[in-house]
């Protein structure tokens, strides 16, 4: 779309040109971005996508409703049944605050917006910011031109388009323009070492850390790239001044976040920073004392000084976790660096197919060309190295290591690709752009402002500079390349950012704008089917079920229960209890009878399962059936066993190979109600199962407890009633031997319907001293 | 002072040792640290992380419908999937692009005839036009219908 109108900066001769240029491309990158969003709401509706929005959503709603402070005091009693949630002090609450805001804003100026309708919109509005933040950064790092190729990189990229889709109402969707945003901020406050700056800093830090729980990135990235600056010997009293400013500030804004409350202070992921900063402290402690030993006193007390601080710091994080007053990592954090952790240790965290690690298709997928450019743009950061590329040359390697580790992280990778691929694609342009013009420029007046900034310089007027830059020029021009290859060069430059941008609107339309509440199908001849089964059966519980019912259902599916069918949930997306999950991962997957007494204790009304059997959708509860089984194994280790699940050569199949505990337990059981009668088409036989491909194993079989409530459609959803002790546990006694118990005078309705107000026929004559006699 | 750090020698020997610092420990140069850098990143971007954690086979096979088997180098239809060959052969494309960019900026040093500089251009730009067209096909392969209706 736009990435290629960013190189040409330095065309312009006034500075009013230049603040033009940069305007309008920043506008595009903005509508371009925007627009390049709304694939799902032109094609569906506006509607909230997945399942963490939804909770964000429904949170959205209840605040705008009930306030701020009833916000954070809310406990929810829908959730969790039957423990509930505290929802003010176990969420993010940025992003409520966020659209709250924007909601209040709009309306005291009389603009009636639905809450819904902000929900939706949020995030590509946020993406245009984001672009303006990477292009602040990366013009703080590199030069203005690279800063506009890196916001045009960035709206469009499908890295980030893939969370902030309109309708993917999440966290992410701002966090990452937080992200960006406080580290330009940093990087501003370092290279000015301003009080000012690395407090805008905090503050930035301060809505990242209310928007997401990615914080802990910024305040581990901060704190490593003030170390290495200390390892590469670049300490300075800018730096000193704006870690601690920042440090500090930073620290107490961030405790006054519920959800993070003493954890800044109290846990292993913040513990770096904390460090961090005694180090500074001990090192302006040596600096004093330079300046008043002789030197070589000086020497062997810095050795000494130097190792009992570092052993001091060491032993005091070792006896502080020991004594259990700094807790351990987390095992979500544990298990970046032991990538292992999570497959043995947390089957819940392995079991989202967001943690799983990354392959190479995920990262031609998301970045496309700008894979390839990365290194190049690092190159160029290592080559003439600052102090605030050292920052971004740090960033860039911890977020690929994490993208490697998690699909999810792809996203905080985004941003440094789009940086260094601005950096590096502005160069490449600026080399093969500027010999072009050189002969046609008779001076080098102060046009060539930008040309400074690619020498690495921050002193972008400096007069020596400036000579270096003729002389320079003038040798290129002596032996200069003809004016075709170059623009062969440039071309194809252009082409290839081109198919970049064709790559990222098409993926933009086909992978990441579906809503997954609503599915779409195509047909041969192009036509669209929509499958709204899930909002039907969601529809139907709310409709037709008590108030108060509760439905269980496997996690995933918790928040929309709860936000669409306002129905209570036992366990939703806020994994935040495994032995409550795995409770019902042991219901799921033990059998009938097993199942029941579980789903008595737990009081359950509904159990709703997803079934893509027939319409061949492949996220059903069947394929996520082992995690299911691994995750209530890994609380009840006798009654669930893996293996059960497994043929004797270790695999996974529903049709008449599996193993009988598979074939018996319970989601099988709901998932394959009355299937087997059903023939899809008429060259597969009965129960053939579209999303494995198999005849299903056990064909025919009832159920005792439950009944089946509704199913949808497509069969995607099904609910099924839980049948109560009364229900079920009576004597069965024959027809003939049935006594009911009728009232004694029955008039059918209907008769009595048809006939006027106030006329009876056959009324009975009363005559004085005899019987009445009856009619029927 | 003096006396403070004559304190512990009192109890101690002073050992007759020479450290040395070792001659291979200084600040590495840029380039050293870019190549650690890409050799990282050619690592992470083959879905290293992956192979280790779910351990793939390096080349999957199939039976085709004579009953051979025949090694199939990509896992179709699977985003999430891969096997080792594949992750390492399309990082090395992306990797090799990105070396034609370096050798495309090589190309501007002043001191460079002017033979070289045409080979090195069209070096830089075989390599990105390779890996860039090549990871298209490999594409094609992943996800049939890559780029289409």
């Amino acid at each position: 779309m736009v990435p290629d109108s960013g190189g040409y900066l330095r065309t312009s001769s006034s500075s009013g040109w230049k603040s033009l240029i940069t305007f309008t491309v920043l506008l595009l990158a903005w509508i371009s971005g925007f627009s390049s969003r709304l694939f799902a709401v032109i094609r569906f509706e506006s509607i909230i996508h997945e399942f963490d929005p939804w909770f964000n959503y429904r949170s959205t709603a209840y605040m705008v409703k009930n306030g701020f402070y009833n916000f954070l005091n809310w406990f929810d009693e829908r959730a969790w049944y039957p423990l509930g949630r505290i929802v003010g002090g176990t969420v993010y609450p940025g992003l409520m605050i966020t659209s709250g805001s924007i909601h209040y804003i709009l309306h005291s100026l009389n603009i009636p917006v639905h809450i819904r309708d902000i929900c939706v919109f949020l995030a590509p509005v946020f993406s245009g910011l984001t672009a303006i933040a990477t292009y602040l950064l990366t013009k703080e790092l590199w030069s203005a031109g690279a800063g506009l190729f890196a916001a045009c990189f960035i709206a469009i990229v499908p890295g980030y388009i893939s969370r902030s889709v309109a309708g993917s109402y999440d966290n992410e969707g701002i966090a990452i323009f937080a992200l960006q945003f406080t580290y330009y901020l940093w990087v501003k406050s370092v290279k000015t070492g301003s009080i000012f700056w690395a407090c805008m800093a905090s503050l930035s830090y301060f809505y990242m850390v209310s928007a997401w729980g990615g914080y802990v990135f910024i305040i581990n990235l901060i704190p490593l790239h003030v170390f290495v600056l200390l390892i590469m010997g670049r300490y300075s009293d800018r730096l000193f001044t704006s870690y601690t400013t920042f440090y500090i500030l930073g620290l107490l804004l961030s405790m006054q976040i519920p959800f993070v409350g003493f954890q800044p202070i109290r846990t292993s992921e913040h513990m770096a920073a904390a460090g961090v900063f005694a180090l500074l402290m001990a090192m302006l402690v040596l600096k004093y004392l330079q300046s008043i030993l002789s030197r070589a006193e000086f020497k062997y007390f810095f050795i000494l000084a130097a190792s009992i601080a570092a052993g001091v710091v060491f032993f005091t994080v070792v006896v502080l976790t020991y004594a259990g007053i700094i807790a351990p990592w987390s095992g979500r954090f544990y298990s970046l660096w032991d990538t292992g952790y999570a497959k043995i240790h947390i089957p819940i965290i392995a079991s989202v197919s967001e943690h799983q690690p990354t392959t190479w298709f995920s990262f031609f997928f998301d970045l496309h060309i700008l894979v390839t450019t990365f290194p190049v743009g690092l190159w160029y950061c290592i080559k003439n190295i600052t102090d605030e590329r050292v920052f971004v040359v740090l960033y860039a390697l911890s977020a690929v290591y994490f993208a490697g580790v998690m699909v999810r992280l792809m996203l905080t990778l985004t941003p440094v690709v789009c940086m260094l691929s601005g950096i590096a694609f502005s160069r490449l342009l600026e080399l093969f752009l500027k010999e072009e013009q050189n002969p046609s420029q008779s001076t080098f007046s102060d046009s060539d402002d930008e040309a400074n900034g690619d020498k690495g310089s921050s002193r972008m007027y400096d007069k020596a500079g400036k000579l270096r830059k003729m002389k320079h020029e003038q040798q290129k021009e002596a032996d200069g390349l003809g004016v075709n290859i170059r623009s062969i060069v440039i071309v194809a430059v252009l082409m290839m950012l081109m198919m970049f941008a064709v790559h990222c609107t098409w993926i933009t339309s086909n992978a990441y704008s579906s809503p997954s509440i609503v599915l779409a199908t195509y047909s041969q001849d192009g036509t669209r089917q929509i499958l709204d089964d899930f909002r039907e059966a969601y529809y139907w519980l709310s409709q037709n079920t008590a108030s108060d019912a509760r439905v269980m259902s496997w996690w995933d599916y918790g928040y929309q229960i709860a936000g669409m069918a306002n129905r209570t949930t036992l366990v939703d997306n806020n994994t935040w209890n495994n032995s409550h999950i795995a409770l019902v991962g042991k219901a799921m997957s033990s059998n009938e009878t097993e199942a029941y007494k579980i789903m008595l204790s737990l009081d359950v009304d509904y159990v709703l399962v997803i079934f893509g059997g027939v319409i061949g959708y492949s996220g059903d509860d069947i394929n996520k059936f082992l995690w299911m089984v691994r995750i209530a194994e890994g609380e009840h280790p006798k009654d669930i066993r893996e293996t059960d699940y497994f043929t004797d050569r270790g695999e996974f199949r529903v049709d008449s190979e599996g193993t009988p505990t598979l074939l018996n337990c319970l989601m099988y059981k709901l998932s394959y109600y009355r299937f087997g009668d059903l023939r899809l088409d008429y060259r597969t036989p009965t129960g053939f199962d579209r999303t494995r491909n198999v005849i299903i194993g056990n064909k025919y079989f009832d159920l005792t407890y439950l009944e089946e409530a509704y199913t949808t459609e497509h069969w995607l959803v099904r609910i099924y009633r839980v049948k109560k002790p009364d229900d079920f546990n009576r004597p069965r006694i024959p027809v003939s031997e049935r006594k009911i118990k009728r009232s004694k005078i029955f008039i059918p309705k209907k008769q009595t319907n048809k006939r006027k107000k106030g006329l009876i026929k056959n009324k009975p004559v009363v005559v004085k001293g005899k019987k009445p006699s009856r009619v029927s | 002072m003096e006396f403070l750090y004559s304190l512990p020698f009192r109890v101690l020997e002073v050992p007759n040792l020479k450290i040395k610092r070792p001659s291979w420990l200084h600040q590495p140069s840029s380039m050293v640290m870019f190549s650690l850098v890409l050799l990282s990143y050619f690592l992470v971007t083959g879905g290293i992380i992956y192979d280790v954690i779910v351990e793939p086979p390096s080349v999957g096979s199939t039976t085709d419908e004579h009953g051979h088997s025949r090694p199939v180098a990509f896992m179709p239809y699977r985003v999430n999937g891969q096997y080792i060959m594949e992750g390492l052969a399309s990082s090395f494309l992306f990797t090799m692009g990105g070396l034609g960019f370096v050798v495309l900026d090589h190309t501007h040093s002043p001191s460079t005839p002017k033979l070289n500089r045409i080979l090195l251009i069209s070096v830089g730009f075989l390599c990105i036009l390779v890996s860039f067209f090549t990871c298209w096909v490999f594409m094609r392969m992943k996800l049939p219908g890559y780029l289409q209706s």
